[in-house]
């Protein structure tokens, strides 16, 4: 057997471009039939109602065109892309059982190690299907549940019917059916009432076969009172073949429950990111979003927060470095859909390298939310000047009573911030690199120490051979 | 019905090449569906019948040293506009909006200035029912170091003598030549019983300047677009707005500023008050194409809302190709500040009075820097009259 071949591509991305000799137990032939999706969810074990839910889903993305606006995604040949690839390992609940070769990339993405020293769980989606899962002992006893979602869609049948794709409906987009199809691992989490869970629960997705879909599902639900914070991030080897990544995240806090849901995303330079995520918040709730998009192609991502009970809150704080070759088209969605909801969304973003990103948003104030406040932020750094960045929020208000504000700017750095740097003993690439370190700061230090370490190394290979 | 053989009768006695445009822009126009805007809520209009405008526009003949004005229908005028009335690039509100006014005007002025000129063109349209529609076409040319203000005004019949079906459709091209300076005021002031269509679009030389000032207050459906091309090195343009929406009015404003030349500047400021049932849309668009270095632009936007039933909407755009630039945009809705509204009550105003006095203070900027003394005072009087239910 290969033992891995590595592949460098850029300078220390290294360690998240190793690929693994693909083996399968069960493959779908490419291209997408009601057969394939009755496969996957006989593979699966599925109850009867999940496998009518995927054969409506399929229905849908059939009658759905590709979206025109936004990514280019002509590339995208959707019919070649493999729906499912499962590696031929079964849940493992030791970690000494999981292969030597899938550990060993998991080891180089710092996983067992970060569970030893603080995290409450790790779920290591590799493919299409959690290898790895185990959670601390005191959390299980106070109720939490925190699994992968085939088998929470087993053992957890009410609420997972209750719940699954009731915020992001089939019928939300194309690829909103394509997930609803095809949809594949992901985490559950369920956090009874008034419990709080104070350590991050964290899953690493990671996609391995050359022209392998990912679309994972995560469930997230918190009832009253009760606190979380998941942290989800990705990376994957590059490929030749385009991949698609379609999952979609589906996050439900209810009275006074505190969610706080983490991204790291760093796919590799071949992946189209089409990912949806959805928060609805009841009263007093808070939702808090902290993105970093890094990877990819294409991106389109739109973290939405409905704020449907009173006094419910969202915060978004995202970043967003689109490099060579990159089309990276993010920003947050917020529906005020009651009184007294407070929404914060500060977006920041990086273009580099002929890179070109987008920040696209929404604000919606519904008639009846009134006294709710918010504000709006997005600023935009080019370090050269084959680079593109783009800002266009869309604020629609319903009522009278009610306190927005929005702003945005766009700029490189300046000659005199340099020159002062310059003129105090730093060299100029230093310089730039501190001006973009400040520039980020406001989120790297709301991430947990080990993303923001990892976020930092990031922009620091990003810079590396850019600037000078 | 806006027919090929209406277009025929228009065309009679009209130069060949003139004929030959009209002609073109109708076919471009057939072939266009009236478009359905989701905002707006406009959806299956039909666009009332055309009409001759028979009153006299033109308000004061200049017409002179320096400075030529003339009715677009006076055939002995165009000639000389020849290279101008064609634009190339797509603008305006929709396609089929700006090919109606392209193929059907049935007014509009073509001037041309030389030198510097103190007093402004007036053109003045007021609708009513044997001229109930206005399709204009006007292209205004500066040449060079010369320096030129149009006051262009729509009013109609007021809301008490009952008309339905008011209709503007306006096209305006601008040029403004090398170290020219071209100000134009657009004020519309219509019943809330009329549609308002208007499609801008400026090119501008060097160290030349373009300022735009522009008063939406009336009009059931009011939809505005104003490009500018900043296209050489040291264009400048300002587009300052205000509107004012109530009843059902639904009111599209699309500002679009395009940066091409190096230290080109353009600056948005827009100021607006709805209540009732009013709704606006605000387009602000700041495009750096590349390059564009050291260019800067700068759009503001601040909306009071007065009734708990309006809508609001704004979409305030930043395109960057070029990173040696400066951009910004602020937006912001909210209701009168209670501070100011105390204070003023404090003084003994009521508060209609004081709210009133509030937002004619945040319009007050913009109106004053209008260089016409009765369209001022026109549109002071529009606003309270139109303020009084508040």
């Amino acid at each position: 057997m290969e033992k891995g071949k590595t592949y460098v591509e850029d300078i220390d991305r290294g360690i998240y471009d190793i690929k693994n000799e693909v083996r399968y137990s069960f493959k779908t032939e490419k291209g997408l039939t009601p057969e394939i999706v009755k496969a996957i969810s006989r593979e699966k074990n599925e109850p009867e109602w999940m496998t009518e839910f995927r054969l409506k889903s399929l229905e849908i993305y059939n009658s759905k065109p590709v979206p025109t606006w936004g990514a280019d995604l002509s590339d995208l040949d959707i019919e070649n892309i493999v729906t499912y690839i499962r590696p031929d390992t079964d849940m493992k609940s030791s970690w000494d059982e999981v292969p030597e070769d899938i550990k060993k990339t998991f080891d180089l993405l710092g996983i067992p190690k970060a569970e030893q020293e603080s995290l409450a769980g790790v779920g290591a989606q590799y493919d299409s299907e959690v290898v790895y899962h185990n959670m601390r002992e005191d959390l299980i006893k106070k109720g939490v549940v925190y699994t992968d979602m085939e088998t929470a869609v087993r053992e957890y049948e009410e609420i997972v019917r209750k719940h699954f794709m009731k915020l992001v409906p089939p019928t939300d987009h194309k690829f909103a059916a394509l997930h609803g199809a095809v949809w594949s691992g992901g985490s559950f989490v369920y956090v009874p009432e008034g419990v709080v869970v104070d350590i991050p629960l964290q899953s690493y997705f990671r996609l391995n076969a050359p022209g392998a879909g990912q679309f994972e599902h995560t469930l997230i639900i918190l009832e009253k009172g009760a606190k979380l914070h998941f942290i989800e991030g990705c990376s994957a080897p590059k490929h030749s073949v385009n991949n698609l990544h379609a999952g979609c995240v589906e996050l439900f806090v209810n009275e006074g429950a505190r969610l706080r849901y983490s991204t790291i995303e760093n796919w590799s330079r071949n992946i189209y990111n089409l990912n949806t995520k959805r928060a609805v918040v009841e009263r007093n709730g808070i939702i808090e979003w902290v993105s970093g998009s890094f990877g990819s192609k294409v991106s389109m991502l739109y973290p939405m927060s409905i704020l449907k009970g009173e006094g419910a809150r969202a915060e978004f704080t995202g970043i967003t470095f689109a490099s060579k070759g990159q089309y990276l088209d993010t920003g947050a969605k917020v529906v005020h859909a009651a009184p007294y909801t407070t929404s914060t969304i500060n977006s920041k973003s990086i273009s580099k390298d002929g890179g070109h990103a987008f920040y696209r948003g929404l604000l919606r104030v519904a008639p009846n939310a009134h006294h709710c406040k918010s504000t709006v932020s997005c600023e935009s750094l080019m370090l050269d000047n084959k680079s593109k960045s783009d800002t266009l929020p869309i604020i629609e208000l319903g009522n009278d009573n009610i306190d927005i504000g929005h702003e945005a700017k766009i700029g490189r750095i300046s000659d005199e911030a340099i020159f002062y740097l310059m003129s105090r003993g730093i060299s100029e690439e230093e310089a730039k690199a501190m001006i973009v370190r400040g520039f980020v700061e406001p989120i790297a230090k709301e991430l947990p120490l080990e993303y923001a370490v990892e976020m930092n190394n990031l922009i620091k290979l990003e810079l590396e051979g850019a600037i000078g | 019905m806006y027919s090929i053989e209406l277009l025929n009768g228009l065309l009679c006695k009209k130069e060949e090449w003139i004929k030959a445009y009209r002609l073109r822009k109708f076919e471009e126009f057939e072939k266009l569906p009236v478009p359905s805007w989701k905002r707006l809520k406009l959806e299956n209009f039909s666009i009332p019948d055309f009409k001759e405008y028979r009153k006299e526009f033109l308000k004061n003949d200049i017409d002179g040293e320096g400075i030529f004005v003339k009715d677009i229908n006076d055939v002995s005028a165009l000639d000389e506009f020849k290279e101008y009335i064609d634009v190339q690039k797509s603008f305006g509100i929709s396609d089929k909006f700006v090919t109606l006014g392209e193929a059907f005007y049935n007014s509009g002025v073509v001037i041309k200035a030389a030198s510097k000129l103190k007093e402004p063109v007036r053109i003045s349209y007021s609708l009513d029912n044997e001229n109930s529609v206005v399709i204009d076409h006007n292209i205004i040319v500066a040449e060079r170091d010369s320096e030129i203000t149009v006051v262009i005004d729509y009013s109609s019949l007021s809301e008490n003598e009952e008309y339905m079906n008011f209709f503007h459709n306006g096209v305006t091209k601008v040029y403004a030549a090398d170290k020219a300076v071209v100000n134009i005021v657009k004020v519309q002031r219509m019943s809330n019983s009329a549609y308002h269509f208007d499609s801008n679009v400026a090119f501008i030389g060097r160290e030349a300047k373009v300022n735009w000032i522009s008063v939406e207050i009336g009009s059931g459906i009011s939809a505005t677009s104003f490009i500018t091309n900043l296209e050489k090195t040291a264009s400048e343009s300002s587009l300052k707005s205000i509107y004012f929406g109530d009843g059902e009015s639904r009111i599209d404003m699309q500002y679009t500023m395009n940066h091409i030349g190096m230290r080109s500047i353009s600056n948005i400021e827009t100021r607006g008050a709805l209540k009732d049932k009013a709704r606006k849309v605000f387009r602000g668009n700041l495009d750096f194409k590349k390059g564009a270095r050291k260019a800067k632009g700068e759009e503001a936007e601040y909306a009071l809302l007065l009734d708990p039933t309006v809508k609001a909407d704004a979409i305030p755009v930043l395109f960057c190709a070029e990173d040696d630039v400066q951009g910004n945009h602020a937006a912001s809705a909210g209701q009168i500040d209670e501070n100011q509204l105390f204070y003023l009550m404090s003084r003994g105003f009521n508060e209609k009075e004081a709210k009133k006095l509030i937002v004619e203070a945040s319009f007050k900027p913009i109106i004053d820097s209008i260089p016409v003394e009765d369209i001022k005072e026109s549109i002071n009087l529009e606003i309270h009259r139109r303020l009084v239910y508040v």
